[in-house]
């Protein structure tokens, strides 16, 4: 084996000695001459390098090579929301690697397989699949119990419009601006879905904003909690949800399916699978779908999303002004969002009385980002008192936001498309 | 007609989306606010039909409700009860003594060859 290796490096040095000293050049030369068998040798080698990462690589791919590579960082070290990061951020390396374009390679060339999967994303097949697996694994329970909590989820929804405000201000066409506002949603397969319909173009900046964001939410949380809302009312203490009848579980599904759909039927397609979904879990004989829908198959959904997402990333398409523009307002977006949901929390308690008091910081967990947002909730009012468990109350406005948000998307969509 | 940069249909899509979005939910909050309190009117009424001896007419709504921390009590202490459940036991408790054995498979004599050396 020793002998072999050996062997071959002193072939492929000598090999490559002729290319020292204008090597192209000369063999290009010694074709005229008359062709040999070292000429057909150096004319495959020179094709195989043009068809090489390393000779069409630009620095705009590196630079996104290496985004990608710090999503992954960011997933394994700090866990920030690793089942999104993680496929994302391959799919960002995958749609960085340089390659000569026109033979179905990439993400963006008709007839690739990466261009198969994104059609899932392009006709938003994907993001309904996403939203039946989700209703599959909620329990509506904490929001039926205290319906009243559902209003903190649509003033959370103010991050939306103001964003949608914000990218109108800077020039984005209302399309464009309405996809953009929907990242204030926090809530990545809406995001996907809106921004499919209203503007593909940027659809890649905005997910990835979107999830972005989604995974920093107990960074970027907590200080507006703790800046809005005064210590002595973070510990507020509230009562216990009362318990849920089956009859009232399986009915919300149908009633919010209902009204929902009725007031903005643009919306159809998400809030149609999410409250599917729901009813599969609540009716109770249909465990089996239940199960394919919040295990297998949002699995399969979730990777397949999150890679042709990462991949549609390709820098020619995203290392733009509009993309930095895009992340800026986004992140204003999740703020305003919070701000909303916290300002609106602390106003509901100007009018509710004794026991019945909220504790504003859930009003935090009214932009969707199931359930990070909630367990920010939770968190920060176990700082404030160790006995003062929120979780189950800001799962609440949490679920109500991703009804929010999906209404917001069936709205926008219907005005703008 | 533009209002701090931006148009006034810009504006209206703002102010109204988020107005539908508002009424939406708050016309869930109504309904699911409602349906418990039908829910438990139709469960008493059936309820009094079934066995109207039994169930006192003056009955307030708090006593229909179980709340959730009595349900956690009951559930923990079902749980409890079944999980914690023992066989019929003697209750004495006894050491046993510690023997060394006999035992074959670590006996010097397996040990050796039995190979007999050149006289």
């Amino acid at each position: 084996m020793k002998r072999l290796i050996t062997l071959f490096g002193v072939l492929s040095i000598l090999f490559s000695l002729q290319f020292v000293g204008g090597g192209f050049e000369a063999m290009a030369a010694g074709t005229e001459a008359g062709d040999t068998f070292m000429d057909h040798a150096s004319k495959g080698l020179e094709m195989f390098w043009n068809f090489t990462g390393f000779a069409n690589a630009h620095y705009t791919n590196l630079i996104m090579i290496a985004i990608g590579l710090f999503f992954i960082y960011l997933a394994i070290k700090y866990d920030y929301e690793p089942l999104l990061l993680i496929p994302i951020g391959t799919g960002v390396i995958l749609g960085n690697i340089p390659f000569l374009a026109g033979y179905k390679i990439g993400l963006y060339e008709e007839g690739s397989v990466l261009n198969y999967l994104y059609f899932g994303v392009q006709q938003g097949v994907y993001p309904p699949l996403i939203f039946l697996g989700i209703g599959a694994m909620t329990d509506f329970s904490s929001l039926i119990s205290n319906p009243k909590l559902m209003i903190l989820g649509a003033a959370a929804q103010v991050g939306i419009f103001a964003t949608f405000l914000g990218a109108s201000a800077l020039g984005f066409t209302p399309q464009e601006a309405g996809a953009i506002g929907i990242i204030g949603g926090a809530d990545g397969p809406t995001a996907i879905f809106l921004s499919s319909k209203l503007a593909p173009t940027l659809m890649g900046a905005i997910a990835i904003a979107a999830y972005s964001y989604m995974a920093l939410v107990p960074v970027i949380q907590p200080p507006i909690m703790r800046l809005i809302i005064p210590k002595h009312e973070r510990t507020i203490k509230m009562k216990p949800p009362r318990a849920v009848s089956k009859t009232e579980k399986i009915m919300f599904p149908i009633i919010g399916l209902l009204l929902t759909t009725f007031i903005s039927p643009s919306s159809l397609p998400l809030l149609g699978m999410l409250f599917f979904g729901n009813l599969l879990k609540e009716s109770g004989v249909t465990e089996r779908l239940a199960d394919t829908a919040r295990n297998s198959m949002i699995n399969i959904v979730t990777i397949l999303l999150g890679i042709t997402v990462g991949a549609s990333t390709q820098a020619d398409y995203f290392l733009t002004t509009d993309s930095l523009k895009i992340f800026g307002l986004g992140a204003v977006s999740f703020m305003v969002a919070t701000a909303g949901g916290l300002i609106f929390a602390r106003l509901m308690n100007l009018f509710l009385k004794g026991d019945n008091k909220i504790n504003p910081l859930i009003g935090a967990a009214g932009v969707s980002a199931v359930p990070d947002s909630a367990r920010v909730v939770q968190h920060e009012g176990l700082k404030s008192d160790p006995n003062n468990h929120l979780l189950m109350h800001a799962m609440a406005p949490n679920v109500s936001g991703v009804i929010g948000s999906a209404v917001a998307a069936g709205i926008l969509l219907s005005f703008l498309m | 007609m533009t209002l701090l940069i931006v148009d006034s249909m810009t504006w209206t899509i703002t102010v109204l989306g988020w107005f539908i979005v508002f009424l939406a939910l708050v016309f869930l909050i109504g309904v699911f606010l409602t349906v418990p309190k039908i829910l438990n009117w139709s469960l008493k009424r059936s309820l009094r039909k079934k066995n109207k001896d039994n169930v006192k007419e003056d009955e307030s709504d708090d006593a229909w409700t179980i709340t959730g921390e009595t349900n956690a009590a009951i559930a923990m202490a079902i749980h409890l009860y079944f999980n914690e459940m023992h066989d019929e036991e003697s209750n004495v408790i006894t050491i046993k003594e510690v023997r060394k054995r006999y035992s074959p498979w670590s006996s010097k004599v397996y040990s050796f060859n039995n190979v007999n050396f050149p006289r």
